[in-house]
């Protein structure tokens, strides 16, 4: 199902808001909020699938391996033991390519929007950030992300919700660059602010002819991500397991309808209003041609 | 309005309640599973699929049975149509009993439990979980202050414990402000049924378009308040049976009257909504185009027809098999909704562990057996 072309008819009004941001081309960096956010690009067409990456980032959060004798593991999807992965994408004998999964720290994220306790939140420089401290466990985020990123520990007693933390804490914080984009022998993963890495992407691809499939993925998806992707002429990002997304984030929608309800709270109290009139004006007809004693007998 | 309810102080232990009873016991040893050793040990819920059988049956459905409570609330206190007085208190103890069960079932199923009152100070606005979360909490609040009164009733005659004097002393308060009360419930009714159709909205890619759309809000609404009677239905022929009464038709026939209006709106509305968004094609494309027809057909269209034909809206057996219908066919939109037609994570798949239909069967049971105990009890019933 093309969800660009119903999210276009569905949240069609929304795009035009959504435009005025600065997501269009032609003065995309001038006002864009995002720009100077952290990002990270990765190439496909440099990995080699060595998961470096992927046991790197798993030793520098700690957790635990879980494969067979604690040595070897070949995760198929994001867990909570997890928090990227290389997966191998094969079209067809000499066909293949990999790509890595994680949570792309949207722009406009769905996680953020949905959350009802606020337990996650898009920080000024980019990166969305999860407390546990408010989480309740409801698990609404992983129904509505649109990369599969956020994972739950569903074995545990006392679960949170896992997913890349951008190592804000293990390197942002010192100013250094991420385990996984550290470490990556190929520098398959760059990691740099959005608007330098937004024209690298464009660079690679102009310089490279015939390399890259010409679409950067995360510039515009759902208002765009920190973490972005070039894929291998040959290869479309849906055949690498990126859904096709238009621009408009798909919280939009909900979120103007809650705004709308929420906003002074006009409709709750004018639905109230307009019910106790009712009540009064109906209640005072009946009345006189009633005899009952009314529903409470303490009732004055 | 005139209200002549009576306890009904009968023998309890029947073997419907005895089964009901035993069910409760077994359900009970899955929850404190549960509690010990985490969701994955009792269900199969996975980072593929996250809600499932108690998130789609549980709550989301249960909350949408259990709004006969301000349906009927609203016809006999604000449209002043006091000769549905009778069936606001069964209304009443349902919506307790539906919502205090749907409460229960959140708890159960969040991982992080014990921070479920975060809610109330961490808020997220623009979240419909949000605004379910707080309009749960409160309407519980709501229909307890409600059913206050009832209980007043009850403990006047003799309020030994504690608790029977705190009910006592504040019911005049309350009955000060019950219908303040009764229309604050209704706001927030209307506010909650329409925030579980905004909930799967931002899962554009996870529903099937003929389920998801921009105005499942309305919708999740519509057929909330289309269902409240019909439940009444049931809930009456199954109380009547349980205490051995006279099964009141005559009054749910003419309640059942406004319910084609409701339904013949619902069907215009969901229509409407495949049309303009260019899905009617869908309709006959697969699968689901007929799972989609026969749902409306349980839900709304042949309920409608039946229901303008006096035969069937004034028998027993009409409005029996009509009101049932109309309920499978809201599970099954709920179910299609947050369930079925759920895309998981690729590779991931679910179908509900024998732990979640037990303690699935469980709510069900809870919601039995406490009717059962509380008309026992309290005058909820009214005189024959
Ligand atoms: S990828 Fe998912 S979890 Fe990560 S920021 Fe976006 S919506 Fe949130
Ligand atoms: S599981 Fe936690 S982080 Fe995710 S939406 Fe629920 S409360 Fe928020
Ligand atoms: S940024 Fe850090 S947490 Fe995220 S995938 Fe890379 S190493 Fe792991």
């Amino acid at each position: 199902m093309a969800v660009d072309r119903r999210s276009f008819l569905k949240f069609g009004a929304a795009t035009v808001g959504v435009s005025l941001l600065g997501f269009n081309e032609t003065n995309a960096e001038a006002n864009d909020e995002f720009a100077d956010n952290y990002a990270m690009l990765n190439d496909s067409t440099l990995c080699i699938g060595c998961r470096g990456c992927q046991s790197a980032c798993k030793e520098a959060h700690e957790l635990p391996h879980t494969g067979h004798d604690k040595r070897y593991e070949m995760p198929t999807d994001l867990n909570a033991q997890n928090l990227t992965l290389i997966q191998l994408q094969r079209k067809s004998e000499d066909e293949y390519t990999f790509i890595r999964r994680s949570c792309l720290h949207c722009n406009v994220p769905s996680c953020v929007s949905v959350c009802p306790v606020a337990a996650f939140t898009k920080r000024a420089d980019g990166v969305v950030a999860y407390d546990k401290d408010k989480c309740i466990g409801c698990r609404y985020c992983q129904v509505a992300c649109p990369f599969d990123a956020p994972t739950f520990e569903y074995n545990s007693a006392t679960p949170v919700v896992v997913k890349c933390d951008f190592c804000k804490d293990l390197r942002l914080k010192n100013n250094e660059t991420p385990v996984c984009a550290s470490i990556c022998p190929r520098k398959a993963i760059k990691f740099g602010t959005r608007k330098e890495l937004l024209r690298e992407a464009h660079k690679r691809i102009k310089d490279n002819p015939g390399r890259y499939n010409t679409h950067v993925y995360g510039e515009t998806e759902i208002g765009g991500t920190s973490v972005m992707f070039l894929a291998p002429a040959g290869f479309t990002f849906e055949e690498l397991g990126y859904r096709k997304w238009g621009e408009t984030p798909p919280g939009q929608m909900q979120e103007e309808i809650q705004h709308g309800i929420f906003k002074y709270w006009i409709p709750p109290v004018a639905l109230y209003g307009a019910l106790g009139l009712a009540a009064y004006t109906l209640g005072k007809k009946n009345s006189n041609k009633s005899d009952d004693s009314g529903e409470v007998k303490n009732e004055s | 309005m005139k209200v002549n309810a009576a306890p009904m102080n009968q023998n309890l232990w029947t073997k419907g309640f005895t089964t009901g009873v035993t069910i409760i016991a077994l359900g009970i040893l899955v929850v404190i599973y549960r509690f010990i050793f985490g969701l994955g040990a009792v269900t199969n819920l996975s980072d593929g699929v996250p809600w499932g059988l108690w998130i789609a049956f549980d709550v989301v459905t249960g909350i949408a049975l259990a709004a006969g409570g301000f349906t009927t609330a609203a016809l006999v206190y604000v449209f002043n149509k006091g000769e549905y007085s009778p069936l606001v208190r069964p209304a009443l103890l349902t919506a307790l009993l539906g919502y205090g069960i749907a409460g229960f079932s959140i708890i159960l199923d969040v991982g992080r439990w014990w921070q479920i009152y975060n809610p109330i100070w961490s808020w997220q606005g623009s979240s419909p979980l949000f605004e379910v979360s707080i309009c749960v909490m409160s309407y519980l609040t709501v229909l307890f202050l409600e059913f206050v009164p009832i209980m007043a009733e009850k403990f006047d005659q003799n309020p030994d414990s504690l608790l029977a004097k705190i009910i006592v002393k504040i019911a005049p308060v309350v009955n000060r402000f019950l219908i303040a009360l009764i229309i604050l419930g209704i706001v927030i009714s209307t506010l909650h049924q329409s925030s579980l159709g905004s909930v799967m909205m931002i899962a554009v890619a996870r529903i099937h378009p003929l389920w998801h759309s921009a105005w499942m809000p309305l919708l999740f609404l519509i057929s909330a308040i289309a269902i409240g009677f019909p439940v009444l239905v049931i809930e009456s022929y199954y109380s009547a049976k349980a205490f051995g009464r006279k099964f009141e038709q005559g009054i749910l026939s003419q309640l059942l009257k406004l319910t084609p209006w409701i339904l013949g709106l619902y069907v215009v509305v969901r229509f409407a909504d495949i049309i303009v968004t260019g899905e009617l094609n869908l309709l006959v494309a697969d699968i689901w185009g007929i799972v989609f027809v026969v749902e409306m057909c349980l839900i709304a269209i042949i309920p409608t027809v039946l229901l303008l034909n006096k035969k069937y809206r004034e028998s027993d057996s009409g409005i029996l098999t009509i009101s049932w219908m109309m309920i499978l066919g809201l599970v099954m939109n709920r179910f299609n909704t947050y369930l079925i037609t759920y895309q998981p994570r690729p590779g991931w798949d679910y179908f509900p562990s024998l732990g979640e239909i037990i303690v699935s069967a469980m709510l069900v049971s809870l919601l039995f057996v406490g009717y059962k105990l509380l008309a026992n009890y309290f005058p909820v019933l009214s005189k024959e």
